[in-house]
């Protein structure tokens, strides 16, 4: 169905925010008729900075990220059983890397139209608000980005449906 | 999930009394236990030494960030410390360390304990930053600088 959103993207990281984004993206796919893609991106910048600064040491790193791998896997596979419950078709793309910068590279292989990510946190302060990864996707892509928040309205939605 | 977010007074402690790897250890685990974030510290406190016993978490600078996948926490729990002087922790540099991040991640949640742990590298590599830290009197200045 040709309209003003045709591919849609949810970012998916293990957090609620996250999934209750994913809920939002299946609905929002189910009602347009977009194409709904999953993604998980597993962040191996961090993984290597860790290294870098001697806090991790090399088998600790490969330990955590064959955990990000299962994480990928568990999460993107629930997201997909959400979206199966809603009779909705969603591919699902898992990457590693820096995580804002695999999105904006998924973003423009794809032909993404919409980036739906979960509701960002407070930034209590400068730092926190410079580094975090979903901020600086929605930052970087070149597509809209839809930020969900309501997470219990969300959930009604989800469970109950569409009220007339 | 930011660490700001599981930093509060209860679980700073300024200025830390031991003496040693183990006390250290020790007493950052009470903190937890005491603040409510913690009921196991025994099981705890083993996770800290076993990862310990793999390699010193005790960096370069002063800084240490003993760390630990442990069944007794279910969500990311953190304790900060601050020991005047330094204390030996087998740190890289061979330097005492005195200030203390402490870490605990359940099994399952890897991404958030990277997340926390990556924040402590970047915010502890700024001079300026460990600099005030170190003249931090009380829990409020902590979380104030931590917040800035």
């Amino acid at each position: 169905m040709a309209g003003p959103i045709e591919r849609v993207l949810v970012l998916v990281d293990g957090t609620e925010e996250s999934i209750t984004a994913a809920q939002y993206a299946i609905l929002l796919a189910g009602a347009s008729g977009a194409e709904l893609f999953g993604a998980y991106v597993i962040n191996t910048r961090a993984l290597n900075e860790l290294l870098k600064s001697r806090i991790f040491v090399e088998a600790e790193e490969q330990e955590y990220e064959q955990d990000l791998h299962s994480d990928a896997e568990r999460y993107l596979k629930h997201v997909g059983d959400l979206a199966e419950s809603k009779g909705v078709p969603i591919k699902t793309l898992t990457a590693s890397g820096s995580v804002h910068q695999e999105v904006v590279k998924m973003v423009r292989e794809h032909g993404i139209d919409l980036l739906v990510i979960g509701e960002l946190a407070h930034a209590k302060s400068r730092r926190d608000e410079f580094y975090n990864e979903s901020e600086r996707a929605m930052r970087s892509v070149g597509c809209s980005v839809l930020i969900v928040k309501d997470q219990e309205r969300v959930w009604d939605l989800f469970e109950y449906g569409f009220k007339e | 999930m930011a660490l700001i977010d599981q930093i509060r007074e209860e679980v700073i402690k300024v200025p830390l009394e031991g003496r040693n790897k183990p006390e250290i250890l020790r007493e950052l685990v009470q903190v937890l236990v005491d603040a409510g974030d913690l009921t196991d510290g025994d099981s705890a406190y083993r996770a800290l030494l076993e990862r310990e016993g793999r390699g010193s978490t005790g960096l370069e600078k002063g800084i240490a960030v003993p760390h630990a996948k442990t069944a007794a926490v279910d969500k990311l729990t953190v304790a900060i410390g601050i020991a005047p002087g330094g204390i030996d922790f087998d740190a890289q540099d061979g330097n005492p360390s005195d200030l203390f991040f402490l870490l605990l991640a359940a099994p399952d949640q890897s991404g958030p304990h990277i997340e926390a742990l990556s924040e402590i590298a970047r915010l502890t590599r700024s001079d300026a930053f460990c600099r005030a830290l170190r003249n931090s009197q009380s829990a409020s200045e902590v979380i104030e600088l931590i917040q800035e």
